[in-house]
């Protein structure tokens, strides 16, 4: 795997968020996942800028929720979603807090959606730096 | 009722309550209960009452603001660091570290989302209230606090002959004119604050570094949408809803407009201007004691003073200096 990629083409290249259904019962069972992500994305392009930067974490609230659903689907999604806006209060001191991992894999980089990428900059900076090992690096990043 | 309207319900029973409140307040000093302006003032009094509770929150905001000039050397080199990325993810890992940094000394500038998340079911509950007026009207019905006589009351009040309950679309029984021209002026007015407000926020207290980023370029994008969002979603507004927009967006720019003011961000074109004026009344700028300050300003004296740059001396000319001066 020689990717003379720069993180910005990897980034460019990012798959969307969208948890592609394969036949009928499973597009059912994934449309709130899917309409979740929709409106996560429509939120974060309308509203979002209204506000500028408020949220006292990184990722922020809506970074967080999108990857959330991305990752544990609809109902786990929800949770997480609420128990971190309930923490995003301004007595509470933000920092650093990542969606737990688990649910979706992502087997490499190249099919890392964006969002989680986003969330995880340093992985494709790593990436970018140093190639072989990367690929352990990731998973291990991405587990943390 | 679904979802939605079950999540709304306290938040609907707390608009209609405060509505009540200030009506039967406004009634008890005099004014006609029936009058138009009297439930005007109600719908101007209850987004005073929204706004004055999230005050205690801005005030923290501004106290943990204040707080940032200790970690200020520590922000600097980070900013160094990232100096010229201007790419997404290089913006993403400097936030990264930003937030470690917050953190690590406990002060965080940030607002926090909750509380605006919860400002957002308060304004689709009144919205609620509100356009439910007409319907509890004319089914005689009580709207959560407000009773059926109260209702009608509210349903059949005009201001300058427009009824509260009319939209631009839907002018209603009363004078036609008056909808318009008032549905409009607070159409141009809402966009205009909100217009004016962004604008404020982006351009003058934003660091420079900051207005590198993609988010940047979104929120100028957001700028000159928003007054068109406004515009359309407003022709479909209730007159009385259209008063509360009006009302919070005046407010949010004057809080706005005091805290750029007096606490505008590191590095934004907000920051010099309030330097200047710090320097007219001959204070030092913020984040220095006036001592720091005197030392800089000397230091700048002295080498513009200098001029040139001495030239090296020799040691053993250097003998014969003092020995001349001394001489």
């Amino acid at each position: 795997m020689t990717s003379p990629l720069t993180p910005e083409q990897i980034l460019a290249r990012a798959p969307h968020e969208y948890n592609v259904p394969r036949g009928v019962v499973q597009a059912v069972l994934r449309a709130p996942q899917n309409l979740c992500i929709a409106l996560l994305k429509l939120y974060r392009t309308i509203v979002s800028p209204l506000y500028g930067d408020v949220c006292r974490y990184f990722p922020s609230c809506s970074a967080y929720a999108l990857e959330a659903f991305t990752r544990h689907g609809a109902v786990r999604g929800l949770g997480l979603t609420v128990s971190r806006l309930l923490r995003c209060h301004p007595w509470a001191a933000g920092g650093i807090d990542r969606v737990p991992s688990g649910g979706r894999e992502f087997v490499s980089l190249a099919d890392t959606p964006k969002i989680v990428l986003l969330n995880h900059p340093n992985l494709v900076r790593d990436h970018a730096h140093d190639c072989p090992a990367r690929h352990h690096a990731a998973q291990g990043a991405n587990a943390r | 009722m679904n979802f939605f309207d079950i999540i709304l319900f306290p938040f609907r029973w707390i608009v209609s309550a405060v509505l009540w409140v200030f009506h039967e307040l406004f009634t008890a000093i005099g004014l006609d209960p029936a009058w138009g302006f009297t439930w005007v003032l109600s719908i101007v009094g209850l987004t005073l009452v929204m706004r004055t509770l999230t005050i205690p929150l801005f005030l923290k905001q501004i106290k943990s603001m204040r707080g940032m000039q200790e970690l200020q050397p520590e922000m600097a080199k980070l900013q160094a660091k990232y100096k010229g990325k201007k790419d997404q993810l290089s913006r993403q890992a400097m936030a990264e570290e930003q937030m470690a940094l917050y953190k690590e000394h406990g002060s965080n500038p940030f607002a926090a989302c909750l509380p605006i998340i919860v400002q957002m079911p308060i304004f689709f509950a009144l919205f609620q209230v509100l356009r439910s007026v007409p319907k509890a009207a004319e089914n005689n019905e009580s709207i959560h606090v407000l009773a059926p006589n109260l209702v009608h009351q509210f349903n059949d009040s005009t201001i300058f002959g427009a009824p509260l309950f009319s939209t631009l679309m839907e002018p209603g029984s009363g004078n036609h004119a008056a909808t318009i021209t008032l549905a409009l002026i607070m159409i141009v007015a809402m966009s205009a604050t909100q217009f004016i407000t962004q604008r404020q926020l982006t351009a003058r207290n934003m660091s420079d570094s900051a207005k590198e980023s993609p988010m940047y370029r979104q929120q100028q994008m957001m700028l000159y949408l928003f007054p068109l969002i406004f515009a359309i979603g407003g022709i479909n507004f209730p007159l009385g809803v259209l008063i509360y927009w009006t009302v919070s967006n005046l407010w949010s720019m004057g809080q706005q407009w005091w805290v750029i003011r007096n606490n505008p961000t590191k590095g934004s074109q907000a920051e010099r201007e309030l330097n200047e004026r710090r320097a007219a009344k001959g204070l030092p700028p913020v984040g220095m004691t006036k001592q720091q300050h005197e030392e800089k300003l000397a230091e700048q004296r002295e080498r513009a003073a200098a001029g040139q740059r001495q030239q090296p001396v020799s040691k053993k000319r250097q003998r014969q200096q003092t020995k001349k001066n001394n001489g």
